[in-house]
């Protein structure tokens, strides 16, 4: 408990200032932190983008609702200042999910896992509210709690029920202060664990009866929630919560290049962010990886000639992107700098074979029927054969 | 004297909105509408207040109903509002596009110059070969034609042009161009100066990009000489609507001959000299799923529901629109409270704020419903689509619209009958030994020649007689268009169906569509068909040279044959066919046998079984002994086995050869020397049919057994799936009768247990070795042991 303490006493201060988020300081030191929030590695864009933004803009927000979709999806703006496509896929879908924020309504971003919901989450809250750290992270263990509030029990005991001793959630944050609130993998949390969402989300307040008082949501609150459908374990969402959501459904990317595009961006800076001495990927090797996904994934060759048996684990994009940047690390720090299929190979069977009996099963046979014999595609099939899989 | 001129979008509720109030505020004393010229007869019919749109204005030749042109309207449809506005009124309409009576010549020539390029194109072909100095000449000669059929547009010569669309709606920055237009013309409120803005855009268009299609620049002439002609007759205002793409062609400049190929002049040149042709104009009621095919205008909406509705609410139409959709869910029993109609409407509302448009379109409440109704799932936005998005409307003609002679007759039959359309699903037992039931029955047997499925013939298990007939009966509202097209074939439904059939005879050379179509002509009671048809079934049996044609076609005919006296049609002429096309397959059965392929002898299989039900009907003993010749034949050859297979089953039913002989074929059928597929073939094909023949013959089992138990264990493994499927047809009590058989196998087989008993008695005993155990035997037994006794 009292970590806790430590970990919620301090946001709220200093949130404004959009760099601590952990209270323990650790991002507050610029340049080490292992991944850097969106607001802090696009303070940049953000700020062009609130320079030349002099369209309406709904209240306590920090951007118009148009410049947070050319913040989401790219574009050039008037000064010539470029901002990089955050999301790639459906436009239409990002003007879903901002119409809907602009309307107070909640946004549930629902889908398979590794279709970057929780990475737009992230960036729409950075554009609206210009904090993307207002999260809570959903799972088997999170209580009524960590959705509310809780209380500094030390405080409690002797001072009684106060202000002082609460505890204060991040849901809570966003409320008084009017912004956006994250919840992360709804589906993990228990349901009745979910339903506290519920009037929040449609009184838009939150009562303290211990206080005698409550919490009103200050214009600008919402909530964008992730859910996956597809994981093991996940609890159904009830029709009373998902009727106080708008649904956007963020489908796997379209096309082998949309998925290519994407992979190499997000490699090249994960790259970055581990400082891999590697030269930049080589677009030819993750081509091949996003093929290999894509196939076993759909379960048919690119070609549509060769049905394939799919793997039990769901070879999203995100995985994608860890087994390039793994790969690139292997190439960095035991190769020669150049990513090859050797240093691919591991990683890329890890991700794979998550079933050790049937995806093994799966993956020889995409091996002999696919991958043996593609032109240009030997140096994977006989890596795969040294690495004994 | 002062004109204006409306350039309109066909099926534009804008548009449509627009032209209203502009008529009613300007009240011309005149209206030029665009429209085939000869339709104006029909017009007035249009006043009635039983005329429900969506209807269609329907031009035909009567020689000819295959060239029939339909022009629909909806409500929303700017020239429907016009004519309306026009009728009540009493302000006259003019017609001013070409007329069909010109169009459908012009088209026929068209077509003709098609046929002809082909047919001198082959013929230079042939020239080519043979003589290779007049090469030149032909192709000079065979050029001609190519170019006009370059020229003239095919059927649909009004398409609605989106090219020249296009690039007015890139240059305002829209991907999608129907989308630009619907958002700056149809949605627009203040409709002042909009047919202004039209006639400019188009000006700039037609400037770039000049109409070239010979067919609408003499379209153009013909609306600028109508417009000639009124202006003559001395009206104050002239409200001129037409497409927009033409509007800049008709404007005053135009007609007094700016530019000068509009010129009176010009026009009367390209007009000089054209033939006409009667056509009747009418009105058919329409369905706005209909309404999105390409048509007359060649302007085929997708939504048309949505433009009704924004027609008829212009106010409120998201609101309504939404809060139907949500009622249409609840129907289904889908979740769709109103508080969700409310924030699909903010959603809807806010995208449009998103997208910079004034109101939320289709596009916005699609995407807002999407996320907020439906959670996200496409399934039920679909049905949304269906129901309210195209609707299931269907209009309504008035009364005294004169209709086409088929529909007349079919009425006159329905009344005398006692046989109402409907369209719930019913279901009739015909007895045809009743005059009125057998009437009915050719009724609905003549529609299924024309292809109008106003019934559907049932299989009844029970009642097997031939005087019964069983049909599943639903009408349809689109049956009134598929009446029009029938048409064409004649203006009764016997001749109708007498000419299809007909012409059927004369093209067709598959023996199956023919053989099929006179059994169709026989129960549609259609004598005058089947002369010429058996005729062609005579000549195409005679030439053909597929033999399972040939079988497949003696199905139908032996069935006409015997039903022939229940319907009252005489049908002895065709059995001299059929014995001549029987013969023929006998003949051609053994090389037709020969290798094939397991799905060819699949079909050959099926072939041959229809073969044996056309003598199981027919009774005649001189066939049977034929075709049991030529079954004998293929057990002797070496085939495919599943027929082989067959053949014996179908031998031993008829008892044309004996369990001896069975047990013969089946040890050899069967015999380790054989490939065990081809083994397995044809025990599938003996397998085939009754079970219950199969149960009485022990030999066979037994030989069955041994061949079983005789395969390599992985040869098993392999046919097992095989066996298993030939068994699967059974009944299951059959099933389990041969289970038990099996099981006891052994008992059947006394030889085989005798023998094994005899194998142990002629062991001999050996007595030495049995003495020595003597002396423990004697210990145990506690006796005194004596090697001597």
């Amino acid at each position: 408990m009292a970590k806790k303490v430590a970990r919620k006493k301090t946001p709220r201060k200093k949130a404004a200032t959009a760099t601590a988020s952990n209270g323990n300081g650790v991002s507050e030191t610029d340049g080490k932190a292992l991944r850097l929030h969106a607001e802090q590695q696009y303070a940049a864009e953000l700020e062009a983008l609130a320079e030349v933004d002099d369209r309406q803009r709904p209240p306590n927000w920090k951007l118009s609702p148009w410049a947070v979709k050319t913040y989401l999806l790219g574009g050039k703006l008037d000064n010539g200042f470029e901002v990089t496509p955050k999301y790639i896929g459906r436009e239409r879908l990002m003007e879903i999910a901002i119409a809907t924020l602009a309307t107070d309504r909640a946004l549930l971003l629902y889908g398979v896992p590794g279709t970057a919901k929780s990475w737009v989450s992230e960036h729409l809250s950075a554009a609206i509210s210009g904090i993307s750290t207002l999260l809570i992270q959903g799972t088997a263990g999170t209580d009524e709690a960590t959705l509310r509030y809780g209380w500094n029990y030390a405080r409690l005991l002797a001072e009684g029920p106060s202000e002082a001793a609460l505890v204060r959630s991040p849901l809570m944050d966003a409320m008084s202060t009017g912004r956006i609130a994250r919840v992360e993998e709804l589906t993990r949390i228990p349901s009745e664990v979910q339903d506290t969402l519920i009037t929040i989300l449609s009184e838009k307040m939150l009562p303290i009866p211990e206080l005698n008082t409550e919490v009103q949501a200050q214009r600008g609150f919402n909530v964008i929630a992730t859910a996956n459908n597809r994981d093991k374990g996940v609890n159904e969402l009830s029709s009373a919560l998902l009727r106080r959501f708008n649904t956007v459904i963020l489908p796997v990317p379209d096309g082998m290049d949309e998925e290519v595009q994407i992979v190499e961006r997000r490699a090249d800076q994960l790259g970055r962010a581990l400082e891999l001495p590697a030269e930049k990927p080589a677009l030819e090797e993750i081509r091949r990886i996003v093929t290999v996904f894509r196939e076993l994934r759909n379960g048919v060759t690119e070609d549509g000639r060769t049905k394939l048996k799919s793997p039990s684990g769901t070879l999203s994009t995100a995985e994608a992107i860890s087994v390039v940047s793994s790969g690139l690390a292997m190439a960095a720090f035991y190769g020669d700098g150049v990513l090859k299929a050797s240093d691919l190979i591991a990683s890329l069977v890890g991700a794979v074979v998550k079933d050790p009996v049937q995806d093994q099963i799966v993956w020889q046979e995409y091996l002999q029927t696919v991958v043996k014999d593609r032109d240009g595609w030997k140096d994977l099939y006989r890596a795969s054969r040294e690495v004994g899989a | 004297m002062s004109q204006r001129i409306f350039g309109i979008r066909h099926h534009g509720p804008g548009c449509a909105r627009g032209l209203k109030a502009a008529l009613l505020e300007w009240k011309p004393d005149v209206i030029v509408l665009e429209g085939p010229a000869d339709a104006e007869e029909a017009l007035p019919l249009a006043a009635s207040e039983k005329m429900e749109p969506p209807v269609a204005m329907l031009l035909y030749p009567p020689g000819e109903p295959r060239r029939s042109v339909f022009y629909p309207f909806a409500i929303f449809s700017p020239e429907w509002q016009a004519i309306r506005w026009a009728l009540a009124e009493e302000v006259p309409i003019r017609l001013m596009d070409l007329p069909q009576a010109i169009r459908i010549p012009l088209d026929r020539q068209a077509e003709e110059a098609i046929e002809k390029a082909l047919l001198e194109a082959e013929a230079k072909e042939q020239a080519e070969n043979e003589q290779e100095d007049r090469e030149e000449a032909e192709v000079t000669e065979s050029k001609q034609p190519e170019s006009s059929e370059n020229e003239s547009t095919p059927e649909q010569p009004t398409r609605w042009r989106t090219d020249p669309l296009a690039l007015l709606a890139e240059a305002a920055g829209y991907q999608d161009h129907e989308l630009w237009w619907e958002e700056q013309i149809e949605r627009r409120a203040d409709a002042t100066d909009l047919f202004d803005a039209i006639l400019e855009a188009m000006q700039t268009v037609r400037e770039h990009y000049p109409e070239t299609t010979e067919r609408d620049l003499l379209r153009e002439a013909y609306m600028r000489t109508t417009i000639r002609e009124v202006q003559k007759e001395g009206f104050e205002r002239i409200a001129i609507i037409c497409g927009a793409w033409h509007s800049p062609v008709l404007t005053e400049a135009a007609l007094a001959g700016d530019p000068a190929e509009c010129s009176s002049k010009e026009d009367k040149k390209r007009l000089k000299g054209l033939s006409k042709e009667k056509t009747v104009a009418t009105w058919i009621p329409w369905t706005y799923d209909r309404l999105s095919y390409r048509s007359g205008y060649g302007a085929g909406i997708n939504s048309p529901g949505w433009y009704a509705h924004v027609w008829e609410h212009p106010q409120k139409a998201p609101t309504r629109w939404l809060t139907q959709a949500a009622r249409l869910l609840r129907e289904q029993d889908l979740d769709a409270s109103s508080a969700s109609v409310i924030e699909s409407l903010r959603l809807a509302d806010s995208l449009a704020a998103l997208r910079d448009l004034c109101s939320p379109g289709l596009r916005e409440l699609n995407e807002a419903m999407l996320s907020v109704l439906c959670h996200g799932q496409e399934s039920p936005l679909n049905l949304i689509r269906e129901k309210l998005e195209v609707g299931d409307r269907l209009g309504v003609v008035s009364e005294e619209t004169p209709q086409v002679p088929i529909l007349e007759d079919l009425e006159k039959l329905q009344k005398s009958l006692r046989f109402k359309p409907t369209t719930a699903i019913r279901q009739h037992d015909f007895d045809l030994r009743k005059p009125t039931d057998l009437a009915r029955s050719h009724l609905l047997h003549r529609l299924t020649v024309l292809e109008i499925p106003w019934g559907h013939p049932l299989h009844s298990e029970k009642k097997t007689s031939t005087f019964h007939e069983l049909w599943q009966v639903q009408w349809q509202p689109e049956f009134a268009v598929d009446f029009i097209e029938a048409s064409v074939w004649g203006n009764t439904i016997e001749e109708a169906a007498t000419t299809k059939l007909i012409d059927l005879a004369k093209k067709s050379t598959k023996l199956t569509e023919l053989t099929e179509a006179f059994d169709h002509c026989l129960l549609a009671d259609l004598k005058q068909a089947i002369d010429p048809l058996l005729k062609t079934i005579q000549k195409q049996a005679a030439i053909s040279s597929d033999v399972r044609h040939l079988m497949e076609s003696l199905l139908p005919l032996a069935r006409v044959t015997r039903y022939g006296n229940v319907r009252g049609t005489q049908a002895d002429d065709l059995l001299p066919v059929l014995e001549g096309m029987f013969e023929r397959a006998c003949v051609g059965l053994l090389p037709a046998c020969s290798n094939l392929s397991e799905e060819a002898a699949e079909e050959m299989l099926k072939s041959m079984e229809k073969v044996q039900q056309t003598l199981e009907l027919l009774h005649r003993e001189d066939w049977q002994a034929d075709w049991e010749k030529q079954l004998q034949k293929l057990l002797t050859s070496d085939l495919h086995g599943l027929l082989k297979g067959w053949a014996c089953r179908k031998l031993l039913e008829q008892g044309a050869i004996d369990e001896e002989a069975l047990q013969v074929h089946t040890r050899l059928a069967l015999s380790p020397a054989n490939d065990p597929q081809k083994a397995t073939a044809w025990a599938t094909g003996l397998l085939r049919g009754s079970g219950l023949v199969l149960l009485h013959l022990n030999a066979l089992w037994q030989v069955f057994d041994r061949w079983l138990s005789e395969l390599p264990e992985e040869t098993f493994i392999e046919l097992a799936p095989l066996i298993r499927r030939a068994f699967s047809d059974f009944t299951p009590a059959e099933r389990r009768q041969m289970g038990d058989k099996v099981k006891n196998l052994d008992q059947l087989a006394p030889t085989k247990k005798e023998s094994t008993k005899q194998g142990d008695s002629e062991l001999p005993l050996q007595l030495d070795r049995a003495r020595r155990t003597l002396p423990n035997l004697a210990q145990f037994l506690g006796v005194p042991y004596d090697p001597a006794s």
